[in-house]
């Protein structure tokens, strides 16, 4: 029987350690590779109270899950990279921000998107893109209306929390109602539209609308021009900081009535313009988002980290950004791909809430993200009482109900 | 009804209060350099933001910070003089109006740098509300307007009662026959603009304390200061008193009785019915 010799020893010798060479090789290139992720988010101007805590925690997320050991999409591994523009809340620094993002830097996967303009502007033309858009607390009911199949948002709409504060107003058994706020924002009157409709059911109304705009930080005339209606409780919805001083001016102009709002701002945020005495029994009624006494172990845990690395405390919504990171992980990974940004879009769609979550999420059909693209979470009372957000109790919520309401609208 | 006009005056005269602050740095500047001093507004905000510096970062009281930012304001308006405007001053108007342009960019630039885009609020701890009937008037409120009024006496008792004063009244008349009269017109546009500066940061103090002080918060409010100057009349101080004090009660009453969304659209709508009428400004000469 022929000798056959596959190969002189010590040639042998060469391709193994050839061999290792290679697999050590591949291994190191399968962990150098990088997804790069776009922020579009408000770093600067009026919006940034919720844009740049929202682009920090993309990057706390991305730290976190490369530290874990990155995304696994089949034999590759990959490291995440994030990129992240001021879009000034702006539609149009918010096109261009994601044009750069696009076309620039080629990046599929862009997260954030705090405020309704900039990402409506954003929306309009995603679905002609090779993109995935995943919004965060824009919460303009329209967004996930227009059936864009490349988007997902995070946060649930404005009018799905005022039905639930509607509700929650009508049972303290205020009547009438002054409602104060950025009304010429959509999503702001469509909260204030829902909260109406409750009030209507249980006998009472809504006794004026006024408005003030973003930048406004004098809210005197409006307050006294209610103040001379005799109103039971009034209604703040808007931005963090003109309705920080609508609550203190509110005080200022000896207004004793329950003063209710829709604004996510935290505990820092606030005290920035108020004392803790002028936001004293103040409600916040909102998606649940984070606070400490209502937050699951993944909530404290997120503060705790956040705090650490930025020196400052969360805001309540800026885990929608951190969560939008985590659920495009987990579609990727069941997509099996990272390139392909329909398959990771379509999964998206069809993933369960991922474990590592923040924000408590309502699944329907064990869905993260309905047929719409929309996430929901539980919507909660939450009352200021000496210094801090206290969350009271859960506001009813029907996450089924209204998908399917939302999957009605065009 | 009387009641709510009463209580939107006392909101509105806070505000006009620091109207008429800025509207008199400018109608100074205005009526006697002839200059447009567009970043007047960023200045001011600067001496708002040094002031909030020194109370929250340094500590200082802020009876002891306001002293300090108003002289440092007089300093920085006595530089602004030198440095921007002084080598401009018989070339062409537009290198003045370009020199203001672009120092307002510059100014906005360096507080953003300096203090960050977010909104800062100067902390008074002044929050007692004084009640008298059905009117409230909030503590802090009711020292911005005592403080405005001391400054507009201080300011009126410098230029009519003064020596300095004098010589400035005298160039602003007619600067060939101060010079004949001995007025040194050197230093006059130096004290013009040091004093036109430390009334801007009174009023950025008052705009820090009662509201914020943000980015972009200066070159609105300049705006609002050079509406005040046409309608109470260019360079007329007492125009400048009476037209800071009507538009900051016209936004307030228009904010209260027609609608908050028109506020500013009303206030200007005011300002063009008074010019229709007296084109020179309500206190203004005609020409």
């Amino acid at each position: 029987m022929p000798n056959y010799k596959f190969m002189p020893n010590h040639t042998f010798t060469r391709a193994c350690a050839a061999l290792a060479m290679s697999l050590v090789c591949g291994a190191s290139l399968a962990a150098e590779k990088k997804l790069t992720v776009g922020v579009a988010d408000a770093l600067t101007g009026g919006g940034a109270v919720y844009g740049l805590p929202q682009a920090n925690a993309v990057k706390m997320a991305a730290d976190e899950i490369n530290v874990a050991g990155g995304i696994k999409v089949g034999p590759d591994v990959y490291k995440i990279d994030v990129i992240a523009y001021d879009d000034k809340a702006n539609p149009t620094e918010a096109t261009n921000a994601v044009r750069k993002l696009i076309d620039r830097d080629g990046v599929k996967y862009i997260l954030g998107f705090c405020c309704s303009g900039s990402t409506s502007a954003v929306a309009s033309f995603i679905r002609n893109e090779k993109a995935v858009m995943l919004v965060g607390n824009a919460a303009e009911r329209s967004i996930t209306t227009a059936k864009i199949p490349n988007l997902v948002r995070t946060r649930p709409p404005a009018d799905y929390s005022g039905q639930a504060a509607g509700t929650f107003i009508a049972r303290k058994g205020q009547k009438r109602i002054a409602v104060l706020g950025a009304l010429d924002v959509g999503f702001y009157a469509q909260y204030v539209d829902s909260v109406e409709r409750e009030l209507k059911k249980a006998g009472g109304e809504i006794i004026a609308r006024e408005i003030f705009s973003l930048k406004d930080r004098d809210m005197s005339p409006q307050l006294t021009k209610i103040r001379g209606l005799n109103p039971d409780a009034i209604l703040v919805v808007g931005y963090v900081e003109p309705a920080a001083f609508v609550y203190r001016q509110a005080v200022e102009l000896g207004m004793n009535i329950p003063r209710y709002g829709f604004t996510s701002g935290s505990e820092e945020q606030f005290l920035r313009v108020t004392t803790s005495e002028q936001m004293e029994g103040v409600w916040d009624l909102r998606p649940t988002e984070l606070t400490l006494l209502s937050a699951s172990k993944n909530g404290v845990a997120y503060h705790a980290n956040y705090t650490k690395i930025f020196n400052a405390s969360p805001s309540p919504s800026s885990p929608y950004a951190y969560d939008q990171l985590y659920a495009l992980k987990a579609a990727v990974e069941a997509a099996g791909t990272v390139d392909n940004t329909e398959a990771v879009a379509k999964a998206l769609r069809t993933i369960p809430v991922p474990p590592q979550v923040v924000m408590q999420y309502q699944p329907v059909d064990g869905k993260m993200f309905d047929s719409n693209g929309q996430a929901y979470t539980s919507n909660g009372a939450f009352q200021w009482q000496k210094g801090k957000w206290v969350f009271v109790e859960d506001l009813p919520s029907d996450s089924k109900a209204y998908s399917q309401f939302l999957s009605t609208l065009n | 009804m009387l009641i709510e006009i009463l209580q939107q005056t006392i909101n509105g005269l806070a505000i006009g209060g620091v109207y008429v602050l800025i509207a008199l740095g400018l109608t100074t500047v205005f009526g006697i350099l002839g200059i447009a001093h567009f970043a007047h507004g960023s200045v001011s905000m600067s001496g708002g933001y040094l002031t909030y510096f020194l109370v929250t970062a340094q500590g200082l009281p802020l009876l002891a910070a306001i002293p300090a930012a108003l002289a440092a304001g007089f300093l920085l308006g006595v530089l602004v003089e030198m440095l921007a405007y002084r080598p401009v001053r018989h070339a062409n108007h537009i290198n003045a109006f370009i020199v203001a342009l672009g120092l307002t960019m510059m100014v906005e630039g360096i507080n953003l740098q300096l203090f960050g885009h977010e909104q800062v609020v100067i902390p008074t701890g002044l929050n007692r509300v004084f009640r008298l009937g059905g009117i409230t008037v909030p503590e802090l409120r009711l020292y911005v307007i005592i403080a405005a009024i001391l400054l507009v006496v201080a300011m009126m008792i410098f230029v009519e009662r003064t020596k300095t004063g004098q010589a400035i009244r005298a160039v602003a008349e007619n600067r060939d026959a101060a010079i004949l009269m001995g007025v040194n017109v050197k230093t006059i546009p130096l004290i013009v603009f040091g004093m036109s500066t430390a009334l801007g940061v009174a009023a950025g103090i008052m705009v820090g304390a009662l509201f914020a002080i943000a980015p972009g918060i200066g070159e609105g409010l300049v705006v609002k200061g050079f509406a005040v100057l046409i309608l109470g009349g260019l360079g007329s101080f007492p125009g400048a008193i009476l037209g800071g004090t009507v538009l900051g009660i016209t936004e307030s009453i228009a904010a209260g009785f027609i609608s908050s969304g028109y506020k500013d659209v009303i206030a200007f709508v005011v300002m063009i019915i008074v010019l229709l009428i007296r084109p020179q400004g309500l206190l203004g000469r005609a020409p």
